[in-house]
């Protein structure tokens, strides 16, 4: 008799998130099988790979090859953003480094500026990443919210000790939040449950933080798949939220990465695979290559 | 279950000061208040003792002015060990030994010497085991040579380690599994846990109610006694039958009812929810009770 592999059938479906206004729209999530299980059940929005940007000339430190295919465009936000689109980035990922108080320490009226040119001048939705600061972050997402009032970004991190005014903010304008916790998946659900209480829980997308090999990507992997398991085979709603994997902040700043281009490539390629097996929904890398090989590996398969 | 008085510990500040100043008032009123509150023994709790060894007759001795509850001494320092058990008037309960092989060498004959009750609890070198299996194999092995040393089963109060729901939650679930099988494994054997360690971690105002769920849930599966604070009046009154609505409502989701909870008491709701948490129905976090 012929072999038939069993079917496992869930009943748990990942929220469908919508990020981008009108024509730009991108969906993520509303799967309701473990990640890339096609052949149990279909995936309605296959992963989204964005590349990452920043607000401003990147510093010094950045790490040099991953800019080159980018040539004179990283001084210009919306330059280094619309390349990043020609690359075939589904999503573009700002990050606000200037407003970094350790660093530029930029006004966050002034990104906010900058972030709306962005959004204007390209054709996929943006999301943006405050630089992780508490406090700071809590003006500059708020002003972002506000001057790209009715975009639909996908704006964060919004932490457990700073998420009630940005949250506020990206209710009143129609945004959809990053809510991010350290590797830790009962303070991650802890965090969901205190935004659903007032923010709609299909515009949430969980950031559990992201780590390549060797700088804990045991962690992130098997939280990573806990988080889906839950919400997909136990029905927990929260955690049912598609999951955001930005690996740009981690990947090619690692010292590994920036002493050998060919090692640092595969770093963030086989880190983005891993995290793609995990149960990333969105993936956000840094250097385009990265981009084509995980769209020419899912190709035709999701 | 036998209640052993957790609150004379030598991390809380005022039971330290009290000891380092040999202050007899505040270790006596704590002692006082835990016998009024119902504990069956006090637990007189010196941690490591490595620095003062002698610590623990001064507190032995101060505590038996006031009470003729008997005193279960709780380190892990053999020397300091003996110094309680000696001055002990009532019958002592030694917490405790376990499959480690430092205990097994030193605090296990500790035992035999003063013909006292025993805690062993299921901890190897490695650590604590992390299943049922590795449990059920550790507490074989120590019982067997303590029995071998001529400490009966019935003198044996087995310690399954309880880990914090917020940091290991799958432990939670497990323990009961453990706990349940425990007498098929050691006929007459009885049984201790450090109850307050299911909620460590869990922010402050939210511990009672993990604590008086999962004792409830502990005793459902057999276990004989639970070292836990006495001076939570609800816990206490749980644990005299005085709740029963509250113990009814825990025992039907150990029992897999899909309770309604809008047919409960706003009281009821919260154990039930705490019940799911802690047999692993739901996934912990520490806002269970706002979903
Ligand atoms: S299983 Fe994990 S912890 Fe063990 S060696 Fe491999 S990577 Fe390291």
């Amino acid at each position: 008799m012929e072999y038939k592999a069993p079917v496992e059938t869930y009943t748990g479906k990942v929220a469908e998130v919508v990020i981008g206004k009108g024509s730009k729209a991108v969906k993520v999530g509303g799967e309701s099988v473990l990640p890339l299980h096609t052949f149990e059940g279909t995936i309605p929005n296959p992963p989204k790979i964005a590349l990452q940007t920043l607000d401003a000339a990147p510093p010094a430190s950045w790490t040099q090859w991953v800019l080159e295919p980018y040539g004179d465009a990283v001084k210009d936000p919306v330059a280094w953003a619309k390349k990043a689109v020609e690359y075939g980035a589904d999503l573009v990922a700002i990050t606000l480094d200037s407003t970094d108080p350790a660093g530029a320490n930029a006004p966050a009226d002034a990104a906010a500026v900058v972030v709306k040119k962005v959004n204007d001048a390209v054709s996929v939705p943006l999301i943006v990443y405050g630089t992780g600061d508490e406090k700071k972050d809590v003006e500059v997402l708020v002003k972002v919210a506000e001057v790209c009032s009715g975009e639909v970004l996908l704006l964060g991190p919004v932490l457990k000790e700073n998420y009630e005014p940005i949250a506020q903010a990206a209710l009143a304008h129609g945004h959809n939040l990053i809510a991010q916790t350290p590797l830790d998946i009962n303070l991650l659900k802890e965090l969901n449950i205190k935004l659903a209480k007032f923010f709609p829980p299909n515009r949430i997308v969980i950031d559990p933080l992201s780590s390549p090999l060797g700088y804990g990507m045991e962690y992130s992997f098997s939280l990573m798949e806990r988080t889906k398991q839950t919400g997909v085979i136990f029905k927990d709603a929260m955690t049912q939220m598609p999951i955001i994997a930005n690996l740009a902040l981690e990947t090619c700043k690692t010292k590994e990465a920036k002493a050998d281009k060919k090692q640092g490539i595969l770093w963030e390629l086989m880190a983005a695979v891993s995290l793609l097996l995990a149960g990333a929904n969105i993936i956000v890398v840094q250097y385009p290559d990265t981009l084509k090989a995980l769209k020419g590996l899912m190709a035709g398969k999701v | 279950m036998k209640i052993i008085g957790e609150n004379i510990h030598i991390i809380s500040k005022a039971v330290n000061d009290a000891v380092k100043e040999r202050n007899p008032k505040p270790i006596q009123e704590l002692a006082l208040a835990q016998a009024k509150a119902g504990a069956d023994y006090i637990d007189v709790n010196v941690g490591p003792a490595r620095k003062n060894p002698e610590n623990v007759s001064w507190l032995v001795d101060v505590i038996q002015q006031v009470t003729e509850l008997p005193l279960s001494i709780d380190t892990m320092n053999p020397g300091a060990m003996e110094n309680g058990l000696k001055l002990c008037k009532k019958r002592p309960l030694l917490n405790s030994a376990s499959g480690r092989t430092d205990s097994k060498v030193n605090m296990l004959p500790l035992a035999v010497k003063y013909k006292c009750d025993v805690v062993i609890s299921v901890l190897v070198d490695t650590g604590c085991p992390p299943d049922v299996e590795g449990r059920s194999e550790s507490i074989m092995n120590t019982v067997a040579l303590a029995n071998e040393q001529g400490i009966p089963n019935e003198d044996i109060w087995v310690d399954p380690i309880i880990l914090p729901v917020s940091g290991d939650q799958v432990q939670v679930g497990l323990c009961l599994e453990f706990v349940k099988i425990l007498q098929d494994l050691l006929p007459g054997v009885k049984g201790t846990v450090g109850l307050s360690n299911v909620s460590n971690g869990t922010p402050e105002h939210l511990r009672p109610i993990l604590n008086r769920t999962y004792m409830v849930m502990l005793e459902k599966c057999g276990m004989y006694s639970a070292i836990a604070d006495p001076l939570d009046q609800e816990l206490m009154a749980i644990n005299r039958g005085e709740r029963p609505h509250i113990v009814k409502i825990i025992h039907r989701v150990m029992d897999g009812e899909d309770v309604d909870l809008n047919s409960l008491t706003p009281e009821e709701r919260d154990y039930a929810k705490t019940a799911k948490v802690l047999k692993g129905d739901i996934l912990y976090s520490h806002a269970w009770l706002e979903v």
